[in-house]
């Protein structure tokens, strides 16, 4: 007995039946074969010799794999049409927000830690980098799964737009309540800082009231830190008079803010800033080491934090105003 | 794209649906891919296999298409029919492309 020799046309229904779901596979190999079987014949008829035939018809059929789905109605897409603006909003929003908060908190973590600069610098970049490819691959996933888990029923995963969901106009931050803000912002913070001086903040059953900052620090360095309040109050006004931010005053606040980062990290780093009286006094001398520098530490990532963020938003602001 | 390929892609879109229109009313009378594909060739509704056999087991999943296997030949056939809700279906395209039509006539013509 001889075996049929295995042709062209059987590794193409093989082929194209990989991907098709069992319930359908005898009907639609049979189908497939009894059409391919016709095509080819009608071209023999015509005097073609079998196996060009055959092979004419297989090219004109294409990859097996993109039949099959266009059989089984299987998107060939990622994500499609239909989440893809639900898709790429929401890998936008992680995407702006996970790797800073990542890339703050592994900071943190390092330098608590002790670690020397340029590990820090090392694990931030590796750790911000994976966090962005993670957040992509894993919310592509997701969607890629839903995609083909919801037989294009609808879950409630993307809502009906209204236009109620239209952007608000963006903040311009030069309205009377921004000035009122900032002002009010850089009395509290004088008024908290005389406070600290003539009562204290601290309060132990001990000592009384003490201050928190230390008291070298008066009168050039607090005066110093006075003197740059006042331009960010006089800033403040000219920015309302003006309307809008543009690149000289983001660049005034952003030098601004580099100097009263700049002075509180140098004064944190010389151990000038805090009360030296403070940590003997609330803390226990045996984790006094520690809690110190992360009291220390945190207090300086927070500094940082706060003028890059107020630096940065001045520059998107005076951008936009642009526009 | 060439000029001529843009042509050809709106000339396939403008006829779509006709070919579903044409299946609906030749499987009146029961009829197999193959033998289709000729008959729609003849009648003017050019179409290749790799859209009609998706497209006939679409329409036979949505209900407007029923389907029988015929062994009394050499080679096994998959027989597809139009069912009531296909010719329903059938009518009511036809209703759609002849008002498509009258508004086509309707629109102002080139100077």
């Amino acid at each position: 007995m001889h075996a049929t020799p295995v042709t062209l046309t059987d590794r193409y229904v093989d082929a194209a039946m990989r991907t098709v779901p069992d319930d359908q596979r005898a009907d639609l190999s049979a189908e497939l074969r009894a059409s391919i079987d016709d095509q080819v014949e009608a071209r023999v008829e015509q005097g073609e010799p079998r196996p060009d035939a055959e092979r004419a018809v297989l090219i004109e059929l294409g990859d097996p794999d993109k039949l099959a789905a266009q059989y089984t109605d299987r998107p060939l897409w990622l994500v499609g049409p239909r989440y893809y603006l639900t898709w790429w909003r929401l890998t936008k929003l992680l995407w702006a927000i996970v790797p800073v908060c990542a890339a703050f908190g592994v900071a943190l973590g390092q330098t608590l830690s002790g670690a020397e600069f340029g590990e820090i610098v090392g694990s931030v970049v590796s750790v911000v980098l994976s966090v962005i490819v993670h957040i992509g691959f894993w919310t592509t996933l997701v969607f890629f799964i839903v995609e083909r888990s919801t037989h294009s029923a609808d879950i409630g995963l993307v809502s009906r737009w209204t236009p109620d969901d239209l952007p608000e106009p963006r903040e311009r931050g030069t309205g009377l309540s921004d000035l009122v803000a900032s002002l009010v912002f850089l009395a509290i913070a004088a008024g908290a800082i005389l406070w600290d001086h003539f009562v204290g903040f601290v309060y132990t059953p001990e000592t009384g009231w003490m201050s928190f900052l230390a008291p070298s620090l008066w009168p050039w360095w607090i005066g110093g830190l006075f003197a740059v309040m006042v331009l960010e109050a006089l800033l403040a006004i000219s920015v309302y008079a003006k309307g809008r931010w543009d690149i000289g005053s983001a660049t005034v606040n952003l030098f601004l803010n580099l100097t009263v980062a700049g002075g509180t990290l140098w004064l944190l780093s010389q151990q000038q800033l805090v009360n030296p009286e403070f940590f003997d006094a609330v803390i226990p001398s045996d984790s006094a080491g520690t809690v110190t520098t992360v009291v220390t530490t945190g207090f300086a990532f927070g500094v940082v934090a706060i003028a890059a963020w107020d630096s940065i938003d001045s520059f998107l602001k005076a951008a936009r105003a642009r526009r | 794209m060439s000029e001529s390929e843009v042509l050809e892609t709106h000339l396939q879109e403008l006829r779509r649906g006709t070919v579903v229109l044409a299946c609906l009313r030749l499987l009146e009378q029961p009829g197999y891919g193959y033998g289709l594909l000729e008959q729609l060739g003849e009648r003017g509704f050019a179409t290749d296999t790799n859209t009609l056999y998706p497209l006939l087991r679409r329409l036979e999943k949505q209900g407007y298409l029923t389907s029988e296997w015929n062994t009394d030949e050499a080679r096994p056939r998959k027989f597809y029919r139009t069912s009531a809700a296909g010719s329903r279906l059938a009518a009511a395209l036809i209703d759609d492309f002849h008002a498509i039509a009258a508004a086509i006539d309707a629109l102002p013509e080139e100077h």
